[in-house]
C-alpha cells in the first residue's frame, strides 16, 4: 500500500517536474577541418610566365625586361592566324544572321496574309537559332581570348596578350617576329608581393591533407582564403609538423612577413556519423552514456526515490534492472568524433530519439537513491 | 559532627546571616557572569588539520597528504580516534582525544608532530583548524551592498581586508570566514600557440614571473652627515609591469609578459558560493573560540558593528542573518520561566500544607538561596547556564525544600509539643532529630544523578552539566537547612497550635480506609503492584529508543545535495531556484532564504553538490512544525532531481559530530578498495532487504566524480624532449590556477597566475593545450600524455586509518538492538566479506547504545552505594531493602506515563527513572526513620496500630515533598519555547513517577513494613 501511494507520487511530480527535451539521432559530417598555425613568407623564386593562349607570331612587345608592370597592362601583339580565322567567321555569320532575320520577318508577314506554309516559317526559325547558337560560341571563345565583339566590324589576326597580375618582367623569353604555339611561355614575371601562408600541421593530420585543401586565416574579421599549393616532404624539426604551403593571392596590408597567425585547414574528405548534442552526453559509471526516453514509461514506474521497494532490486545485476524499470534506458555510447556542437558516437541508430538537454537531470534521478543524507 | 554544626550556627546567628547574605551577593553575581549558551559545549576534544591542495583528486589527496599525515599523528598519547576526509583539493584530518586533556597542549602536541610529516612540495601545507567548538558558528552576516554599486568579487574584497581585520580583534573570535563571491586574483593568460612564435617554454613565463615582483633592502649611506636608506622597489605596481616582465632578451629587444600573454584581473576559482534570495552574495561567519562565551561575543561583536560600518564604503552593510544569542536567550528563557513558576507552584503548595507563613516563608527563601549556592558553583567549576545546566536547576526546584520542609516541620511540632522551654534549645534538638536522615536523603539524591556524570561522549556532555547542577543545588539546599534554616526558625517561628487545615484533613480522610486496607492485605497488595510492575517493565522494554529528542530551534534548514560531481554553477544556480521558490510559495511566513553552496576558501569538507540552505522566518508563525512537514513536502515534489533533509542549524552540527553519521543506524564497511566496498554494501542490501522492520536503506555513494585523467606517456615525453615536471607544472599552473607570485597592494595580497587561454572550454580544449619544449618542440598535451575520462572518487573517507563506507538504514516498529542482532547475524551467515574488509554498527544507537552499556555497569554501583548510605542511616539493612522497594513502585508511573503519551525511551526520559530514584527513596526515608522513632516511642503498641498513627501523622510531609516536587518539575511538562522539548520526556517520566511513587509509598510501604517486621516487633511487644 505504501509503495502503491510512492508510485503514484512519484508519477505524479515526475509529470509537472523539469521538462526534459528529446531529439532523433541524426547523421552528420565530421572532421571538416583543424586549427593550426601559420607563419606569413615571402618566396623569393614565386616566379610566373605568361602564356600564349593561342598560336601565332610575335609582332611587338608593349613591355621591356625589368619593367614593372600591373595587371592588365599589355604585354604582347599577336599576329594570330587562327585569331583572324575566327573572327571572320564572327563577322561573316553575323551577317548572315541578320539575312535570316530578315527572310523571318517577311515569311512572317507572308504567313500572317495566308501566302506561306507554316513549314517553311518554321524552317526559317530552325536556321536562325542554330546561328545564333553558332554565333554565340564563337563570342565566347573570343571572349575568353580578351576580344571584344561588339565593337567588331571587320576580321582582324591581332591578337594582345595582358598581365594577369602585377610584378617585374624578369626575362622575355620568346625573340620578336618568332612563332609560338598555344601554351608556350612568352614572358616570365616576378611578382612584387608573392605572400605564402607556411603552415605547420600535427603529424596526425598526415593522412587528411592533400593539395588544393582550403586554408583559411582570419585577420581582424577579414576572412583570407588560400589554397595549399605544396606539402613539403621534410617536417619542421623543432615542431615535429609537417609544413604546408599555400599562396595568399589577395593583397592585404595586414600581412606581415613572419608573423604567426591562426588558420584552419578544411579537409574534404569529412565522414558521416550518427550524432547527438554535445548536451547529451553524460559520464555515468565510467562511461560515456545518453538516456534514451521508454515509451512505456509511464505504464511502469520505479521508485528510485524510496529504498523499500528499491532494496529488493539491489542485487547484483541492479543496472540491468534499474534500466528495464526507470523511465530512461541508459546507453553506452563510444565518442568516434566530435565539433563544437555535435558528437559522433557509436552505440546508437540513426533516427533513435535521445535526450538532447539537461541529461543532468536524468542522471541525477537515476542516482538520487544512492546520495544519502551527507553532503560531507 | 552535624549537631555540632547546627549548635555552632545557632550560637552565631549574626553571623550565619551575614555568611549568608555575602554567599547570595556573590551567587548573583556569578549568575550574572556565568557564561550563556544555548546548548553545553558537546564538542569532543578534537584537533582538526586541514591542507589545501587546490586542484587536486581525492585519491591523490588522500595517498600523497590525508595518509601521511594519519600515520603520524597516530600512535598519540589520549588519541580517542582519527577520523579523514579528503576530497577534490583537501585533506581533513580531525583526531579525537580523551576529554580529559587540555586542547592546548593537544594542538601543540599535534603541530609538533605535524613537523615530521613529509608532503611533496606544492601539495599544500597542513594547518590546524581553528580552535573553536562544533556549535562556534555564532554569527553569520550578509555583507550587502544596498546600492548595487560594487561587484560581487570588491564585496568579497572588503569582507577579506576591512570587516575580517575589524572581527577578528573582537575579543572570543577565533576566525571570520568569509564566503561567496569572487576572490580576486590577477589572470596572465598565455596564449600557447605564441610560444612557438617566439621561442619560449610555458616554464619560462613562470620563472619570469617568480623572478620579477620582488623587493631588496640596500643597507644605507651617509651623505651630508645624514643617514640615506636605500630599498629596491621592485613589486608590481600595476599590470603594466607585469606586461613588461622580460622573459627572454634577444639583440637589442625582449620577449616579454605582453607578447605572448593578455594580463587582466580575474577570479580565482572557488568551491563554494553564496546564494541569498535568488542573488549571489558574500557572508561572513564568525568562530567563537572554545570555552568563551557565545552571548558575550556575540554582544562585542554588535558593539564592534557601527566600527566596521564606517569603515565600509557608503551604502555597504552588514545585515545580520544568524545570531546565537536569539536562540540561546530563546532556550534560557524557556528554561528560566520554568525554574520561576516551579518556584511560585512551590511556593503556593507549601503555603497550602502548612498555611502558617512564618514556616512557609523559611522554606520558601531556602529556594532562591540554594539556587544562588548553585550559580556560585557553576561559576567556580565553569559550567554555563544553558538548556542543560539550568534544566537541572527546573528538576530540582521541587527538591531543594525537601530538606527545609523536614527540619521546619519538625522544629515546628516541636516548639508546640514544648511550649516552655527554651526556643533555641527546642529547636536545636528538633534540627539535631532529622539531621541525619535530611543528610542522607540529599546524599542519596546527589548519587543517583552522580551515574550521569560519568557518561561520556555526547551523552556525558549534554547531561553531565544537567546532573552536576543538581547536585550542587542539593549540596546549596543542604547548606541552606543544616545552617539558616534553624537559625532562621529559631528567630521566626513562634510556637502555635499546629491545627490542620482542611486541605489535609480532607486528604486524610480519603486516605485512611485506602491505608487500612492495605494494612489488612498487606501480602495481596504487595503481590499484585509486583505483577503491574513486571508486566509494565516489559512493556517498556518494548517501547522505542532515540537518543536525543529533536531540538526545535524554532528555524528551518535544509542540507540539499545533489548527485556528485554536479558543478558549483549549476549547483549555486539550483540554490538560487529554491530560493525563489520557497520565497513565492511561502511569502506569508519566510522573510530570507540563504543558501551556502560547497565549503567556504577553508576548512571544511563540503563539495559543490552540497547546499545548506537555512531559511529566516517571519516572527509569529503559528504553526511551525506543519509548516516543515509542508514544506519538505513541496520541495520535493518541486525539485525531484535533488534530495533534501531538513534540518535546523545546532541540530545539524550536533549530527555532524555524531561520527560523521546521522543516521539512527548504520553500517561501516571498512577495507581499502572502494569498488569491493561497494559490492559488500550491495551484498549487504540484498540480504538486509528482508528483514522485519527495515524502512529505508541508503549507501553514501563515494565514486561518481568524473575525472579527466592526464597520464604522462614518458616515452613521448622522451622523443620530445619534455620533463614530467613541464607537463605537471603546466597542469598545476596553466590548468589548475596554482598562483606564481603575488601582486601586493598595501597589505592586500593578490595570486598572480599563469593560466592558459581556452585551455577550459571543454575536454578537447584540454588535449589540445600546446606545450614547447626547451629545444623548441612544439606538441599537444594529448600527443605526450594519455587523456581519459572516468569516474574517480568524489571523497575518501577514513577511521583509524582504515577506509569505510556507511550504509545507513532506517529503522521503525520494531527495537533496534534485537534487528542488530538479527542482521549482524544473517550478514555473518550470507554476505562474503573478504580479508582485509569488517563491517561496524555505528549511528545514534551506538551512542544510545553506549550510554545505556554504561548505564548498566555505573547504576548498580550507585545502588549499592546508596544501599550503603541507607545502611549507614538506619544501621539496618532489611531497612534499606525496604526503602529500596520502593523504587519499582515508583517507576510504576512513569511507564504508565511515557507508554501513555508515546514518548520514545531516550537518554532523557531514563534521567526520568533516575530522579524518580531518588525521590521514592526520598519518600520512603521520611516515612520509615518516623516509624521507627514511633515504635521507639510507643514499643508496646501493635505494630499495625504505629504504622498507621504513623503514616497518618507523616502524611503531610510525604505530602509536601512530592507535591512540591511535582509542581517544581510541572512547568518543564508544559513549556513550549525552544528546548521544552528535550526535558518532555524527563518531565512526563518524573511526573507519573512521583505521583505512582507517593500513593504506593503511603500504601504499601506500611504493609511491607508489616510483612518484614510483624513478627518480630509482636514477639518483642508480647515478651514484654
Amino acid at each position: 500500500m505504501n509503495k502503491l501511494i510512492v508510485l503514484m507520487s512519484v508519477l505524479g511530480l515526475c509529470l509537472h517536474a523539469i521538462e526534459i527535451p528529446t531529439q532523433h539521432a541524426s547523421s552528420q559530417a565530421f572532421g571538416k577541418s583543424v586549427a593550426i598555425n601559420s607563419q606569413v613568407i615571402q618566396l623569393s623564386n614565386a616566379s610566373q610566365s605568361v602564356m600564349s593562349l593561342v598560336s601565332g607570331h610575335i609582332e611587338k612587345y608593349y613591355v621591356k625586361a625589368g619593367e614593372k608592370i600591373k595587371k592588365g597592362d599589355k604585354i604582347v601583339l599577336l599576329e594570330s592566324i587562327a585569331i583572324s580565322k575566327m573572327t571572320a567567321e564572327f563577322i561573316s555569320q553575323k551577317k548572315q544572321l541578320s539575312s535570316v532575320n530578315k527572310n523571318y520577318k517577311a515569311l512572317q508577314n507572308l504567313y500572317k496574309k495566308g501566302m506561306t506554309s507554316l513549314q517553311s516559317l518554321n524552317k526559317q526559325s530552325i536556321q536562325k537559332d542554330e546561328l545564333l547558337a553558332k554565333l554565340s560560341a564563337l563570342k565566347s571563345q573570343l571572349k575568353t581570348l580578351n576580344i571584344n565583339t561588339d565593337g567588331l566590324r571587320k576580321a582582324t589576326s591581332n591578337f594582345i596578350i595582358y598581365a594577369h597580375s602585377d610584378g617585374v618582367v624578369a626575362k622575355i623569353l620568346q625573340p620578336l617576329h618568332s612563332g609560338v604555339g598555344v601554351d608556350t611561355p612568352i614572358i616570365s614575371l616576378v611578382k612584387e608581393q608573392a605572400y605564402y601562408l607556411k603552415s605547420f600541421l600535427p603529424l596526425a593530420y598526415a593522412s587528411k591533407v592533400k593539395v588544393g585543401q582550403k586554408l583559411t586565416i582570419d585577420l581582424d574579421g577579414k576572412i583570407i582564403v588560400s589554397h595549399v599549393t605544396q606539402i613539403l616532404p621534410k617536417v619542421d624539426v623543432q615542431t615535429q609538423r609537417i609544413v604546408l604551403l599555400s599562396s595568399v593571392d589577395e593583397k592585404t596590408d595586414l600581412l606581415y612577413i613572419n608573423a604567426y597567425i591562426a588558420s584552419t585547414l578544411y579537409f574534404d574528405d569529412a565522414k558521416n556519423y550518427v550524432a547527438v548534442r554535445t548536451s547529451a552526453l553524460s559520464f555515468y559509471k565510467n562511461e560515456w552514456v545518453v538516456f534514451l526516453p521508454k515509451e512505456e514509461a509511464h505504464e511502469e514506474e520505479h521508485d528510485e526515490h524510496e529504498g523499500h521497494g528499491h532494496d529488493e532490486h539491489e542485487e547484483v545485476g541492479h543496472d540491468e534492472h534499474e534500466e528495464e524499470e526507470a523511465k530512461y534506458e541508459i546507453r553506452v555510447v563510444k565518442i568516434v568524433a566530435q565539433d563544437e556542437k555535435f558528437i559522433g558516437v557509436e552505440g546508437l541508430r540513426e533516427g533513435e530519439e535521445y535526450v538532447s538537454a539537461k541529461s543532468y537531470y536524468v542522471k541525477s534521478m537515476l542516482l538520487k537513491s544512492s546520495l544519502g543524507g551527507h553532503g560531507h | 559532627m552535624l549537631g555540632y554544626l547546627i549548635d555552632s550556627a545557632l550560637k552565631y546567628k549574626l553571623l550565619v546571616i551575614t555568611l549568608f547574605l555575602v554567599i547570595a551577593a556573590f551567587g548573583f553575581k556569578a549568575y550574572k557572569e556565568i557564561p550563556v549558551d544555548a546548548f553545553p559545549d558537546i564538542t569532543p576534544k578534537q584537533v582538526v588539520i586541514y591542507t589545501e591542495s587546490p586542484g587536486n583528486s581525492a585519491e591523490d589527496i588522500e595517498k600523497l597528504i590525508t595518509y601521511p599525515i594519519e600515520s603520524a599523528v597516530s600512535g598519540m598519547a589520549g588519541v580517542k580516534l582519527i577520523m579523514s576526509n579528503s576530497i577534490f583539493g583537501l585533506s581533513y584530518v580531525s583526531i579525537f582525544f580523551e576529554d580529559d586533556m587540555d586542547i592546548y597542549f593537544l594542538r601543540q602536541l599535534v603541530s609538533e608532530r605535524l613537523g615530521s610529516v613529509a608532503i611533496p612540495s606544492g601539495w599544500g601545507k597542513p594547518l590546524l583548524g581553528p580552535n573553536t567548538t562544533g556549535l562556534g558558528q555564532v554569527f553569520w552576516y550578509e555583507l550587502k551592498d544596498t546600492t548595487n554599486t560594487y561587484s560581487l568579487r570588491e564585496i568579497r574584497e572588503m569582507q577579506e581586508y576591512i570587516v575580517t581585520p575589524l572581527f577578528k580583534s573582537v575579543s572570543g573570535v577565533e576566525e571570520v570566514v568569509g564566503w561567496g563571491g569572487f576572490l580576486k586574483q590577477y589572470n596572465v593568460l598565455i596564449d600557447t600557440k605564441k610560444l612557438q612564435n617566439i621561442g619560449v617554454t610555458y616554464q619560462d613565463i613562470i620563472d619570469a614571473l617568480q623572478k620579477s615582483n620582488k623587493a631588496a633592502g640596500g643597507q644605507y649611506l651617509e651623505f651630508n652627515r645624514e643617514q640615506y636608506l636605500i630599498r629596491g622597489a621592485g613589486l608590481y605596481k600595476s599590470l603594466d609591469d607585469i606586461r613588461h616582465t622580460v622573459i627572454k632578451s634577444g639583440k637589442g629587444h625582449s620577449v616579454t609578459i605582453g607578447d605572448v600573454a593578455s594580463v587582466e584581473v580575474g577570479s580565482a576559482p572557488r568551491f563554494g558560493s553564496i546564494s541569498i534570495d535568488g542573488k549571489e552574495a558574500v557572508l561572513g561567519m564568525v568562530l567563537q573560540r572554545t570555552a568563551t562565551n557565545a552571548a558575550k561575543v556575540v554582544d562585542r561583536l554588535k558593539e564592534k558593528l557601527s566600527t566596521v560600518e564606517s569603515a565600509l564604503p557608503e551604502g555597504v552593510v552588514i545585515r545580520t542573518i544568524y545570531d546565537r544569542t536569539e536562540i540561546t536567550l530563546k532556550a534560557v528563557d524557556t528554561m528560566t520561566a520554568a525554574l520561576i513558576s516551579g518556584i511560585i507552584l512551590v511556593a503556593i503548595v507549601l503555603f497550602l500544607f502548612l498555611f502558617e507563613l512564618r514556616s512557609a516563608f523559611i522554606v520558601i527563601i531556602s529556594l532562591p538561596l540554594s539556587l544562588l549556592i548553585a550559580f556560585l558553583l557553576m561559576d567556580y567549576y565553569g559550567v554555563s547556564a544553558n538548556l542543560m545546566s539550568l534544566s537541572g536547576l527546573a528538576i530540582a526546584v521541587g527538591m531543594i525544600v525537601d530538606g527545609t520542609i523536614v527540619i521546619v516541620e519538625n522544629s515546628f511540632r516541636k516548639l508546640h509539643e514544648n511550649p516552655t522551654k527554651p526556643k533555641v534549645e527546642v529547636i536545636a534538638q528538633a534540627a539535631k532529630e532529622v539531621a541525619t536522615p535530611v543528610t542522607f536523603a540529599v546524599l542519596i539524591i546527589a548519587a543517583v544523578f552522580i551515574p550521569l556524570l560519568s557518561l561520556d561522549g555526547l551523552a556525558g556532555k549534554l547531561y553531565g552539566p544537567m546532573a552536576l547542577n543538581i547536585v550542587f543545588v542539593m549540596l546549596g539546599s543542604l547548606g541552606v537547612a543544616l545552617i539558616l534554616v534553624p537559625v532562621l526558625s529559631v528567630l521566626l517561628l513562634k510556637p502555635s497550635s499546629s491545627k490542620e487545615n482542611f486541605v489535609m484533613k480532607g486528604i486524610k480522610k480519603i486516605y485512611t480506609p485506602f491505608l487500612l486496607f492495605a494494612l489488612g492485605h498487606a501480602k495481596l497488595v504487595l503481590a499484585s503492584v509486583s505483577v503491574v510492575f513486571v508486566v509494565l517493565a516489559y512493556i517498556l522494554s518494548l517501547q522505542g529508543r532515540e537518543f536525543m529528542p529533536e531540538l526545535n530551534e524554532e528555524s528551518i534548514m535544509y542540507r540539499v545535495i545533489a548527485i556528485p560531481g554536479t558543478g558549483l554553477e549549476h549547483s549555486t544556480k539550483t540554490a538560487g531556484d529554491v530560493e525563489k521558490y520557497i520565497l513565492k510559495n511561502y511569502a506569508n511566513e519566510v522573510s530570507s532564504v540563504l543558501s551556502m553552496i560547497g565549503r567556504s576558501e577553508n576548512g571544511e569538507t563540503a563539495q559543490a553538490n552540497y547546499m545548506e540552505v537555512l531559511l529566516t522566518l517571519k516572527p509569529d508563525i503559528e504553526d511551525l512544525p506543519a509548516l516543515t512537514r509542508k514544506m519538505n513536502k513541496d520541495l520535493k515534489q518541486a525539485f525531484t532531481f535533488i534530495n533534501f533533509v531538513p534540518t535546523q542549524p545546532i541540530s545539524m552540527r550536533i549530527e555532524e559530530l555524531l561520527e560523521g553519521v546521522k543516521a539512527e543506524l548504520a553500517i561501516k564497511i571498512y577495507g581499502d578498495d572502494q569498488k569491493v566496498l561497494d559490492s559488500i554494501s550491495k551484498d549487504i542490501q540484498a540480504v538486509l532487504g528482508s528483514v522485519d522492520g527495515l524502512e529505508e536503506m541508503e549507501v553514501e555513494t563515494q565514486l561518481g566524480q568524473a575525472q579527466i585523467k592526464i597520464e604522462p606517456d614518458y616515452l613521448a615525453l622522451a622523443r620530445y624532449g619534455i620533463s614530467v615536471e613541464e607537463v605537471m607544472n603546466v597542469i598545476r599552473n596553466g590548468l589548475g590556477e596554482e598562483q606564481v607570485s603575488e601582486k601586493i597592494e598595501g597589505v592586500r595580497r593578490f595570486g598572480i597566475v599563469a593560466k592558459i587561454k581556452g585551455a577550459k572550454n571543454d575536454i578537447e580544449s584540454v588535449k589540445a593545450i600546446t606545450i614547447r619544449a626547451s629545444n623548441g618542440s612544439l606538441v599537444s598535451l594529448d600527443q605526450i600524455c594519455t587523456i581519459e575520462i572516468r569516474q574517480g572518487a568524489s571523497f575518501i573517507k577514513r577511521e583509524n586509518l582504515s577506509r569505510y563506507m556507511v550504509l545507513s538504514m532506517d529503522v521503525q516498529g520494531r527495537d533496534i538492538a534485537s534487528f542488530v542482532e538479527e542482521s549482524d547475524a544473517l550478514i555473518k551467515e550470507k554476505v562474503n566479506i573478504p580479508d582485509g574488509y569488517y563491517i561496524g554498527w555505528a549511528g545514534d544507537f551506538k551512542n544510545m547504545k553506549a550510554a545505556t552499556d554504561k548505564l548498566m555497569v555505573i547504576i548498580p554501583i550507585t545502588i549499592f552505594f546508596i544501599i550503603l548510605l541507607l545502611y549507614t542511616a538506619f544501621n539496618s539493612l532489611s531497612k534499606s531493602m525496604l526503602i529500596l522497594l520502593n523504587v519499582p513502585f515508583g517507576f510504576i508511573g512513569g511507564i504508565i506515563a511515557l507508554v501513555v503519551s508515546g514518548i520514545y525511551l531516550s537518554v532523557s526520559a531514563i534521567i526520568g527513572f533516575l530522579a524518580i530514584f531518588a525521590i521514592a527513596i526520598l519518600n520512603g526515608i521520611v516515612l520509615v526513620s518516623f516509624i521507627d522513632e514511633l515504635r521507639e516511642k510507643f514499643p508496646n503498641v501493635a505494630l499495625k496500630i504505629v504504622l498507621k498513627d504513623a503514616t497518618l501523622l507523616r502524611l503531610r510531609p510525604v505530602l509536601m515533598t512530592a507535591f512540591t516536587t511535582l509542581f517544581g518539575i510541572l512547568p518543564l511538562l508544559y513549556a513550549t519555547g525552544v528546548g521544552s522539548e528535550i526535558q518532555y520526556p524527563l518531565s512526563v517520566v518524573i511526573t507519573g513517577g512521583i505521583i505512582s511513587s507517593t500513593l504506593l509509598t503511603l500504601l504499601i510501604l506500611p504493609s511491607t513494613y508489616l510483612l518484614f517486621y510483624e513478627k518480630n516487633h509482636d514477639a518483642g511487644v508480647k515478651g514484654k
